[in-house]
């Protein structure tokens, strides 16, 4: 037991959380500096917002708590080809003039029941078409790249992995069987 | 003796080579293990060895900067940012494609040892025969009852986990206690027997993890972070088992950074006096002597040394006097199986990371099976729970969706073949003078591919793994068959092949070069076929043996 606790001090003590550098605008928003695209303020508002609708903060944190948008920016920055980012980028663009065309207005505008049930129709409707983030239309691309990043980000967070399931960086043990409560959705 | 002068010179420190340094230093030779990468200290250098997920900046995944500096390492699984560092740099080291080749390689001390995928398999008789048998390119010179003691001897020293299944085609080797399957493992197992009666098997995979102390070194911890490097020295590595080993003789002196270019070779006494190395740091250029001398370079690159000496004797190098030099490039084939998911088993789960799997050993062409291709396959694979809860059409945002990703999503189980490749002559390395590497050295030309035996195969272990699944009770089958490439299995063998006859054959069957008894070849290249087997338990075994001999030989004179 001592030997795995030291193991794990160890981790703590040598990693760091990696952040972008980054600085605050005008309005007092986190603006992150890329390397590879460019993404004004707005744009970077747009990505949070989305992922917080995607992740929002309920009784636990949400996507903005656990810095899920600067993961998402770091990796449409580091990850992605020139041919993807512009497509993605393009479809920024693509989804903003969607939901301005319907409400008159930006997406970090909208209330909560309305940001919900636009991604939820923006979903079904991609389902149908079976669009997904490898679609050449660069709406999709834009959205499902988002979805899939927000989404990983908060799996793989620290918070979701030592309060949300049980990870152990040693386990120290293999148990065939552990009884769980049955799936919800079963 | 001078300052370079040794009894034994290793040429690499991976799997086989530091087994030849630990059997040779521990029967007294001094000896000195040459390794043309950086060094790696066992723990201290395992940098990401304790880091959760959460710790890396783009959460183990691959940048385009890493993309565009490793053109050969991103075609597959080993370009990630947990372990980069572990795998040679592809633009220093270049080679040429005349056909593609996916050659992933380790430079450094350890070698792919840190790397590897730890399955361990004995051959069985049948594999030594087959060639004879089938009349293909040369018999072995040897059977398993040749190898089988030192199969058991580098067992009980590398530790082998793994179930005594009793299998005559799988033969049982000195087993640390096996892990465990879970639960669906257990059910599929037991289908398995009820459905084939015994004529396919379905065991837990045998590995290089200790699961019992063992040599001060700590029992596997289920972390399943393997290739980073153990900090419990729970699998077998250099690191970890034989350089420990070879260090505590005295006897052994590592240099990190030399690189091999040639074997030096002694026309009047026909055997080698040593070796030249050119300082990968200092491009500087030095000469070792010594009695004996192991390459165990690495397959290709064992063969690329051997390329490069004595060519005022035989312009192709030593040991290309059979014409078989660099001849008969063999692999596994893979990227080939199935997989499905499991119901039921909801309120089931398991806990820790098993760093294994389970195999289903050969059966293909055996027993009467008889098919339009010759030889045959294993699986790997493993049932495991899915991560979060996808699926739920109408929960894929919000504060539903949000809690429905922290539930445990179905169970799934896959398998994936490993193919037996055939040693074809005219699949071949050569010399390519014309491009060098960052060392100014001329690098390897790959011509091979693989041939109507193994592609016949794939659709055999395509379809078989779908039948097998389904028999077993799995649904919703999908299968796969991409890449057929080789290279991707990174079981190099051939090239430098064993066999009985100088005129056919580069090695003897005590893994010695025909044209110069001091000279043994104990990695992959030394293979006269492949087996579908991982293959790294046979080289240890063979170094082990060879270097035994090596010793007895030299006691008696006779090299």
């Amino acid at each position: 037991m001592n030997r795995r606790i030291a193991i794990r001090n160890m981790a703590l003590l040598l990693g760091g959380t990696v952040l972008l550098p980054s600085c605050l605008n005008s309005k007092g928003n986190k603006v992150v500096q890329l390397k590879h695209i460019t993404l004004d303020d707005d744009q970077q508002t747009l990505i949070a917002e989305i992922a917080e609708t995607i992740i929002p903060k309920t009784s636990t944190p949400g996507a903005k708590d656990l810095k899920l948008p600067e993961f998402v920016l770091l990796m449409l920055d580091d990850c992605y080809n020139k041919k993807d980012q512009l497509q993605i980028l393009e479809g920024l663009t693509a989804f903003n003039n969607l939901v301005k065309s319907k409400f008159n207005k930006d997406f970090a505008n909208l209330s909560i029941k309305e940001r919900e049930s636009f991604l939820n129709d923006f979903e079904s409707s991609a389902k149908q078409a079976q669009k997904n983030s490898k679609s050449t239309d660069s709406i999709n691309a834009f959205y499902w790249a988002i979805k899939q990043q927000t989404v990983f980000a908060y799996t793989t967070s620290q918070y979701f992995m030592t309060k949300q399931i049980v990870y152990e960086l040693v386990p120290g043990r293999y148990n065939v069987h552990v009884p769980v409560k049955k799936l919800k959705s079963a | 003796m001078s300052a370079n002068t040794y009894d034994a010179i290793v040429i690499g420190s991976g799997i086989s080579g530091g087994w030849a340094a630990k059997e040779l230093t521990e029967k007294g030779l001094k000896t000195i293990m040459l390794e043309r990468g950086r060094n790696i200290e066992h723990i201290k250098d395992y940098v990401n060895a304790n880091k959760d997920p959460w710790e890396f900046p783009h959460r183990g995944g691959r940048t385009q900067k890493m993309i565009e500096d490793y053109p050969v390492l991103k075609r597959d699984y080993p370009l990630n940012e947990t372990n980069l560092d572990f795998w040679a740099n592809d633009k220093e080291s270049p080679y040429v494609e005349k056909k593609r080749f996916d050659w992933f390689r380790g430079y450094h001390v350890g070698g792919r040892s840190l790397m590897w995928g730890r399955q361990s398999y004995r051959w069985a008789d049948f594999n030594f025969e087959e060639n004879l048998k089938d009349g293909i390119a040369v018999d072995w010179p040897i059977r398993y009852k040749d190898l089988e003691q030192w199969y058991g001897y580098v067992e009980r020293f590398a530790g082998i986990s793994g179930n005594k299944d009793g299998l005559a085609v799988l033969p049982d080797g000195d087993f640390m206690p096996p892990m465990d399957m879970n639960i669906v493992e257990k059910d599929v197992a037991k289908r398995f027997k009820d459905i084939y009666k015994g004529a396919r098997s379905f065991v837990i995979g045998r590995t290089a993890n200790i699961t019992v102390p063992h040599n001060n070194r700590t029992n596997c911890q289920y972390r399943n972070k393997c290739w980073l490097g153990c900090p419990f020295g729970a699998y077998f590595s250099t690191q970890s088992a034989t350089l420990p080993a070879a260090a505590a003789t005295g006897n052994l002196t590592v240099r990190p950074w030399s690189i091999v270019t040639k074997i030096l070779y002694d026309k009047d006494t026909k055997k080698a006096k040593g070796v030249e190395v050119l300082d990968a740091e200092t491009n500087q250029t030095y000469e070792f002597f010594a009695k004996i001398v192991f390459v165990n370079a690495s397959a290709f690159n064992s063969t690329w040394i051997l390329m490069n000496s004595a060519t005022d004797i035989w312009p192709d190098g030593l040991g290309s006097s059979s014409g078989e030099l660099g001849h008969n490039v063999m692999d596994h084939h893979l990227n080939v199986g199935a997989g499905g998911t499991v119901e039921g088993y909801l309120d089931k789960y398991y806990f820790g990371r098993r760093a294994n799997g389970i195999y289903i050993p050969r059966y293909r062409n055996l027993n009467g099976d008889k098919r339009d291709y010759i030889r045959g396959f294993g699986y790997q694979g493993g049932a495991s729970r899915d991560g979060w809860g996808k699926n739920v059409a109408e929960m894929n945002i919000g504060g539903a969706f949000k809690d429905a990703v922290t539930e445990a999503g179905i169970w799934e189980m896959g398998i994936g073949g490993f193919g037996e490749t055939l040693p074809y002559h005219e699949n071949k390395i050569t010399l390519d003078k014309t491009v060098k590497d960052k060392w100014g050295l001329p690098v390897l030309a790959f011509d091979a591919e693989l041939k109507d035996n193994e592609l016949k195969m794939r659709k055999d272990m395509e379809n078989d793994a779908k039948e097998m699944l389904e028999a077993a009770g799995v649904k919703n089958v999908h299968t796969y068959s991409s890449n057929p490439y080789l290279g991707r299995g990174i079981h190099e063998m051939g090239t430098a092949r064993m066999g009985r006859d100088p005129k056919t054959s580069v090695l003897n069957g005590w893994n010695q070069v025909w044209d110069a008894k001091n000279v043994f070849v104990t990695d992959g290249a030394a293979m006269t076929s492949a087996a579908c087997q991982n293959p790294s338990l046979t080289y240890m075994a063979l170094t082990a043996r060879a270097a035994n001999y090596a010793v007895e030989e030299l006691k008696k004179n006779n090299i």
